[in-house]
């Protein structure tokens, strides 16, 4: 404990040098405003600045990029509140109420309660790293293929409690995103699926793509097909910040949040992005009203928010106790390591305690910065909704478009967005809702990878998910977590619900 | 009256385009930015050589040039990409390995490498380390060998017909043993299973993996390369170790697409060896886990004519073959 705190101390103590701060603030400015332009995210900001971090000292140049990460995970909820676009796999939850809040007329109280909420929870997650950081690395190294999939599958069980419509069409979304994710070369013969021969299917749809599509390009096709709908929402702005009531009302929230996401950062394999679904599931399962969820719940927001910049903190842990980058934009920090002459790894604990100690400090200082940016941004951004929506729209796609092209500078993606949107489109006609499929799809790539990873492994035996004690915990999990999904009686409230709708 | 004026359009198109050309030309190239195509996502080895590389490039052309990251399909895009560009030396590819010599026994590519592209100089070989992990603890190569006789070992891979996948194959075939091989999406969750105990052993790039040997959590057994590896002093390579005649790399080169004009080409090789020259690219290299390796032109294509054949055999006795 006592050594957790001198630990701090000498990080705090680097990450509070003017130069330091400056790269930290730096840092979360051009992350928040990445994260807020749909589609350009966190990874390419990075690469364009890598070559520059060259002539930085070590710690400001990670500091800086740590910061853009963790700005565009904010920023990106930003967009996904006040334009129901989701950039990252982890925003898409937040879009669901998000957007509803807004709509509402309480887009403020959802960003205050994104920022106040992240704030918390980045908190808990420097301390968590400060001071578990090495356990909470073996919790992450006990996942194998088998506990993985295990995983996965709880987390698609989760995704039937997402929607708040009919229990049927919510598993036609699922199964329709893990289809979606199966399309392109499969990982073991390379032999392209699903494909029709495109060339640009080969190596499967984008994730970015699909959001922008069905949530983004959907959401465009919607507004323009039903004006009088959009107009009621332009007219309500309402306050800006939560008062002290509210805040209290959404701590419980905040503080599952923070808990779920700490624990699911650590996995491999960008196991971040189960947290936010994880913490919407269970905010809706211990609400006294579940059936407001997906009509603008705050809790909705405040939780898996939270969850969503906990996992984005520990999920640094695999990377820096063990120099394993756990998702693209990890990867390219252990190229900017590389380029610093510093070799990602567990050594780095030991050779350059100030840079990793330094590093952890500067995460909190990065979240405060990011409510002092975010927060008084708030005001801004809400005026945004107020802008003609004939001079929005085009805006939004433009920026979309760009974004898309980015990916892999290739008008491929643009194209795909567009097809999807259509899809987006007609779901919402036809009453489906997006975030299970957005779900499925990104659950069903692990999923699959997964599954047959373990049953190489296994020589092709399925006992493999039951003989792991974890493995099998999680699908038991997985079990009583449907079992509950499908009783009658919660299902004829389901129905209900469904029917007022 | 209208003969006159399509004959006048098509004068001032021509004149224009002789303009365009000129620039084109070698005494002032590059008059415009040279655009360096990469494979990959942003981030990876190959990515990470190809900025280095192309900051010095820069400094000895004296005229930008730009890393454009064209991933996809195994590679194959960022080779399409660069095979159909016009010949002029604006439009270059860093290519490596996967998509030069072992795409081609494996895909049906519509451009083929050694016909679409006209290779310039190699730049750098970089060896791969195969290490064990948790659930193997032998401590050498023929230790290691005697196990992969007696059992069937499981290794990890970045990827299907990765470089890291191919080197093991053609190790399993060099020692005669029968490998079982689990594919990843990239390196590090590899490298993840590997230090978890869910799979034996690796090959794999040494950046990826070079902090958790230093610090025992894995164990080097021996390097892929015909040299050891200069930060891996005690770690010897495999042909020393038992695996007689075995050597596996990842190189990485600069190809145009075919017909670059001969003093385009000469400029370009002659900024290659520049950068290869100087020190702190080596260093910055060899952080990367390469080391520089100069090859010019037409013994560049005979490298990878005989890599070609070599890695076309492995593949063909794997029977990793699409479609």
């Amino acid at each position: 404990m006592i050594e957790t705190i001198e630990h701090l101390g000498l990080g705090l103590s680097v990450a509070f040098t003017l130069q330091n701060v400056f790269f930290c603030f730096l840092g979360c400015l051009i992350g928040t405003l990445v994260g807020v332009l749909p589609g350009v995210g966190p990874v390419a900001t990075i690469s364009i600045l890598l070559p520059v971090t060259l002539s930085l000292d070590p710690t400001g140049a990670l500091i800086m990029l740590a910061g853009i990460y963790y700005g565009a995970q904010y920023g990106g909820s930003t967009t996904a509140i006040l334009v129901n676009i989701p950039g990252e796999a982890t925003a898409v939850v937040t879009a669901i109420d998000g957007h509803e809040m807004a709509k509402k007329g309480q887009a403020g109280l959802a960003l205050g309660l994104a920022a106040i909420g992240s704030f918390i929870a980045g908190t808990f997650a420097t301390i968590v790293i400060a001071a578990l950081a090495t356990p909470m690395t073996k919790l992450g190294l006990l996942f194998g293929p088998a506990e993985y999939f295990s995983l996965m599958i709880m987390g698609l069980v989760l995704a039937v409690v997402l929607a708040h419509g009919s229990l049927t069409k919510a598993l036609a979304m699922i199964v329709a995103g893990v289809l979606l994710s199966c399309v392109g070369a499969d990982m073991e013969t390379g032999r392209e699926r699903m494909t029709f021969g495109l060339h640009m299917l080969t190596d499967g749809i984008e994730f970015v793509a699909l959001a922008m599509g069905i949530f983004g390009f959907g959401e465009i096709f919607k507004n323009l097909a039903d004006p009088e709908k959009r107009d009621v929402m332009r007219g309500k702005i309402g306050r800006l910040l939560p008062t002290f009531g509210e805040l209290r009302h959404n701590l419980g929230a905040i503080a599952r949040g923070t808990g779920l996401g700490s624990v699911l950062g650590v996995l491999p394999g960008n196991g971040a992005i189960l947290a936010p679904f994880a913490s919407y599931a269970l905010e809706k399962r211990i609400s006294d009203r579940p059936q407001d969820f997906g009509k603008g719940v705050p809790q909705a927001v405040a939780g898996p928010e939270s969850a969503n910049n906990a996992g984005a903190q520990t999920s640094f842990i695999p990377l820096l106790t063990l120099g394993l980058p756990p998702n693209a934009v990890m990867a390219l920090m252990v190229g900017a390591m590389m380029i610093q002459g510093i070799v990602p790894g567990p050594q780095v604990i030991e050779n350059s305690p100030d840079l990793f100690w330094g590093l952890v400090a500067s995460m909190w200082i990065g979240n405060l910065m990011l409510v002092v940016i975010n927060l008084p941004l708030i005001g801004v951004w809400v005026k945004l909704l107020k802008v003609p929506y004939r001079l929005l729209f085009p805006a939004i796609v433009a920026f979309c478009c760009i974004g898309l092209f980015s990916i892999s500078n290739d008008p491929a993606q643009v194209m795909m967005a567009g097809v999807l949107g259509l899809l987006g489109f007609a779901l919402y006609k036809l009453q489906f809702e997006a975030a299970p499929l957005a779900l499925g799809f990104v659950l069903g790539r692990l999923l699959e990878e997964k599954l047959r990873q373990a049953l190489i492994i296994s020589d092709g035996s399925m006992t493999t998910f039951l003989t792991s004690p974890l493995s099998l915990g999680l699908l038991l999990v997985g079990a009583v977590a449907l079992t509950i999904a499908v009783l009658p009686s919660i299902r004829r409230s389901r129905d209900e619900i469904f029917v007022e709708d | 009256m209208l003969t006159f004026t399509r004959r006048f359009v098509l004068g001032v198109t021509a004149a224009t385009l002789a303009l365009s050309a000129l620039p084109a030309m070698a005494q002032d190239y590059p008059s415009k930015p040279v655009t360096l195509v990469v494979s990959y996502a942003a981030g990876g080895g190959t990515d990470a050589i190809a900025r280095v590389f192309a900051t010095r490039l820069e400094k000895a052309l004296g005229g930008r040039v730009i890393v454009e990251n064209r991933p996809g399909a195994a590679a194959n895009i960022g080779t399409e990409v660069v095979a159909k560009a016009d010949p002029d030396g604006y439009t270059l590819l860093i290519g490596n390995q996967g998509p030069m010599v072992v795409n081609p026994h494996i895909f049906n590519l519509r451009h083929d490498p050694a016909e679409a592209l006209d290779p310039v100089a190699m730049i750098a070989d970089a060896q791969l380390v195969l290490v064990v992990g948790p659930r193997l603890p032998v401590k050498s190569m023929s230790e290691f060998l005697d196990k992969a006789k007696a059992q069937q070992l499981i290794y990890g891979s970045a990827g299907n017909a990765s470089a890291s996948h191919v080197a093991t194959l053609l190790m399993g075939q060099t020692a005669g043993i029968d490998l079982k091989h689990v594919p990843y999406k990239g390196a590090g969750p590899a490298v993840n299973d590997l230090v978890g105990g869910h799979v034996d052993f690796m090959v794999t790039t040494v950046p990826s993996v070079i902090g958790l040997i230093q610090n025992g959590t894995l164990t080097a057994l021996a390097v892929t390369g015909k040299e050891r590896f200069a930060a891996l002093p005690d770690v010897p390579t495999a042909d020393e170790s038992g695996l007689t005649g075995y050597s596996a790399s990842a190189w990485y080169g600069l190809l145009g697409p075919k017909g670059l004009p001969e003093d385009v080409r000469a400029k370009l090789a002659e900024g290659t060896a520049e950068a290869l020259a100087d020190p702190a690219f080596i260093e910055s290299l060899q952080k990367d886990g390469g080391v520089p390796s100069n090859l010019v032109g037409q013994d560049f294509a005979d490298f990878m004519a005989a890599e070609r054949t070599r890695w076309g055999e492995v593949v063909k006795a794997a029977d990793i073959k699409v479609e």
